[in-house]
């Protein structure tokens, strides 16, 4: 080949690249390109994170995201918007309430993005389980965490003559401990997951029954499966309430708490253990924000898992718009929900760097900035890998959860389980309760 | 003449009557009614004869009053009617008594008076989300007042009025807070107008101080105190921001009025037709009460 004719055939074919420069410089092509407005909705959380994340995506892709937080009760409030039709486009949501969204028709599932199985190559197997509903999966990892991992408050516990020995194995060593605390002086023992938000006492029962290994509904039939063998896992974790409650040991207000003040509640150091975010392990030691700080760890697993998957989900919404736009969408969601124009998991990595927000990603969870964020967290060394491994274990309620009355026998679950320990109620006839509750559900929506 | 005759019989032709001009006036009025009024409560009606699911695809179907028969063999509803009554009256005594004693306060001269009225008129202008906000702060024993003050002089203890026994105060009490500063104004306004030779002859025929307020002070405040009672009746049965910032209902559904189970049912439990018939008995309610002040109290002071 002649040099001339090796110049033109250069330029021509740097010519024809040029269009594919941009996506030459980055992984994937996420610039919008409808010249419409995305619209998403966040509750108020670090709202100045999103807020500076959105700005970046719309510096960096030319979007034209419409960010603003809803104030109130989240769920319910996106409900009414999806049912209205209103300009909603990418929301959060937890798995339970992903799924009711489903049913109602609004939601995109992530499955339709161009990204989904690398997306799902990437997620951690337990959530790809929790989020994914009719074998789709329904949206992309917000943060994804532990919720009832059982802080505790070294500085008290190792005053009443306790070390990490003593630790409970199991709920019911756990609330036996708890009285053993009490006569050795302490005055309050325990803040359990009572509190008042609708993920508040309801996931508090859920919890426990599930670590004691009654699912509460068939995973897969949705059929009740609790039963009223005083040796069951529901009627042992009623009983325990029960005789809690009557002990005097728990302040009624908890019951009114939002999670904010069950978080200060514990981080003012009256109590010794609670079932507590496990992200929030980082609160608890931070000085300044807690009396304890320092002194926080969480229990390790021994006989029993603790808690349950906490997640939530950034969803699509399904509205009638134009083509263009709902691409807008899926970019956006995309690039804020997995990974950036340059492959970066950039929003997750913020969310784990400013708030130790868990994620379902592998390359998050597995990356030694992550590691190293932990460890930063914690109040001993060896605690990242007791966090980790609780974390890993932590068992979803997928007959209760992957369902689309969840949401529904959620508040039913609120107002008996208050209404058990204010008015001394029977534990059998409560159990009966729920299990007639799952069973009217199920008619109702024909399951 | 034979002129001026037809035209003024065009003139008389083009002059509305007082019905014509008032519907004139008062027909954007009416148009405005009937899109954000009538609309919302027609179709209120509609849910309230339907059950209608969203979830397996939209559908409806018609039941009848069954969604009525339900809400009243429903014993939360009655519960939470309760609840809604104590709050209402507790909530209402307070907003008034306050008012009153904020009007008559600061009818009498001190020094920086617009200071002291600017002060006073601030809680009126907290949203109720932030008013429940400080209200739940400060009836926690975890965060509150007497908290605070019994550890300021060295006790311990943790007094706790987030309870069933007392939410229903804590909640009368945030409410009035904020209401009756408004109260306040109006009696301060009508204080103002009344005669200050009144008080020279109740002075000269030797009255007491209570006996002044009772027969000189209160007389030309009656109606106005008729007419916020009626106000402060009506927004205290629907009061919703309040109670879902700070007891949300709870502990239990000890604070669980019918706004609040209306909300619940409604939004959460999305079980609309069950929640439009529920609607329509706290709407009964509140025409019943208003109708009861009026027949009882209130027509008498038109009368006066």
């Amino acid at each position: 080949m002649k040099r001339r004719e090796f110049g033109t055939l250069a330029a021509a074919l740097g010519l024809a690249a040029a269009p594919f420069g941009r996506a030459f410089a980055s992984v994937a092509d996420l610039e919008a390109a409808s010249g419409k407005p995305v619209y998403f909705r966040g509750w108020q959380f670090a709202p100045e994170v999103v807020q500076s994340n959105v700005k970046r995506y719309n510096d960096l892709e030319h979007g034209k995201i419409d960010y603003a937080t809803v104030t109130g009760d989240y769920p319910a409030i996106m409900e009414q918007s999806l049912i209205a039709k209103a300009d909603l486009d990418v929301l959060y949501a937890n798995p339970s309430t992903a799924v009711r969204y489903y049913e109602g028709g609004w939601v995109l599932p992530a499955e339709t993005l161009p990204a989904a199985a690398e997306i799902k190559a990437d997620m951690l197997p337990q959530f790809l389980d929790a989020w994914s509903y009719d074998g789709k999966l329904l949206g992309l990892s917000y943060f994804a965490s532990t919720r009832g991992c059982v802080h505790t408050n070294l500085l008290a516990y190792n005053k009443a003559g306790m070390t990490d020995k003593d630790f409970p194995a199991d709920w019911d060593a756990l609330y036996d401990q708890i009285y053993a605390l009490h006569d050795k002086g302490v005055a309050t023992p325990i803040l359990p997951h009572w509190f008042g938000d609708w993920y508040g006492i309801s996931w508090g029962f859920v919890m426990e029954v599930l670590n004691r290994g009654n699912p509460v509904a068939d995973p897969t039939t949705h059929k009740p499966t609790m039963t009223v063998d005083p040796n069951g896992p529901a009627y042992k974790t009623l009983a325990q309430w029960k005789k809690l409650w009557k002990s005097k040991l728990v302040p009624q207000e908890v019951l009114t708490y939002n999670e904010s003040a069950y978080i200060d509640a514990f981080a003012s150091g009256r109590y010794v253990f609670s079932p507590q975010q496990i992200y929030d392990v980082q609160t608890m030691n931070t000085p300044g924000r807690s009396q304890i700080a320092g002194h926080v760890t969480i229990l390790p697993i021994v006989k029993q898992t603790w808690g349950l998957i906490d997640s939530a989900l950034y969803l699509m919404t399904n509205r009638k718009r134009p083509e263009a736009q709902t691409d807008d969408v899926k970019k956006f969601a995309s690039w804020y929900g997995f990974k950036d124009g340059d492959g970066k998991t950039f929003v997750a990595d913020r969310w784990m760097d400013t708030h130790m927000l868990f994620s379902a990603y592998k390359s998050v969870m597995n990356s030694p900035a992550t590691e190293a964020r932990i460890k930063k967290a914690v109040a001993r060394p060896g605690d990242y890998e007791v966090l980790l491994d609780v974390y890993k274990q932590t068992p979803f309620p997928v007959g209760i959860w992957r369902v689309v009355w969840s949401e529904e026998f959620n508040s039913f679950l609120k107002d008996t389980l208050s209404k058990f320990l204010l008015n001394d109620g029977d534990i059998a006839d409560t159990i009966k309760s729920m299990n007639d509750q799952i069973d009217s559900l199920n008619d109702k929506y024909g399951i | 003449m034979a002129t001026i005759a037809p035209q003024k019989a065009k003139a008389r032709r083009r002059e509305l009557t007082d019905g014509q001009f008032a519907l004139m006036i008062g027909l954007p009025v009416i148009l405005l009614l009937i899109v954000i009024v009538a609309y919302p409560l027609a179709y209120s009606a509609w849910m309230a004869f339907h059950r209608i699911l969203f979830f397996g695809g939209y559908r409806t179907k018609f039941v009848g009053f069954k969604n009525f028969a339900t809400v009243l063999n429903d014993p939360e509803f009655w519960w939470c009617t309760w609840v809604t009554i104590r709050f209402t009256v507790e909530s209402v005594i307070l907003t008034m008594l306050l008012g009153l004693a904020i009007g008559l306060l600061l009818n009498r001269p001190t020094r920086f008076g617009g200071v002291w009225r600017t002060l006073v008129f601030l809680p009126w202008c907290v949203s109720l989300y932030g008013a429940g906000l400080m209200f739940a702060y400060l009836a926690r024993g975890q965060t509150g007042l007497p908290t605070a003050i019994l550890a300021h002089l060295g006790m311990q203890n943790v007094p706790d009025f987030m309870t069933t026994r007392t939410i229903v105060e804590v909640l009368a009490i945030g409410s009035s807070w904020t209401m009756a500063p408004l109260v306040g104004f109006f009696v301060l306004a009508n204080l103002k107008t009344i005669p200050k030779r009144l008080y020279d002859l109740a002075a000269i025929d030797q009255l007491t101080p209570l006996e002044t307020f009772w027969n000189v002070t209160l007389p030309p405040l009656r109606f106005t105190l008729f007419v916020f009672t009626s106000i402060a009746t009506v927004l205290s049965m629907k009061l919703f921001d309040l109670i879902f910032v700070l007891s949300a209902g709870g502990p239990g559904d000890a604070s669980s009025t019918l706004t609040y189970q209306l909300y619940k049912v409604s939004f959460i439990n999305l079980n609309l037709g069950y929640g439009a018939a529920m609607s329509f008995f706290l709407l009964l309610f509140i025409i019943g009460l208003t109708m009861s002040l009026y027949l009882i109290w209130g027509r008498r002071e038109k009368q006066i």
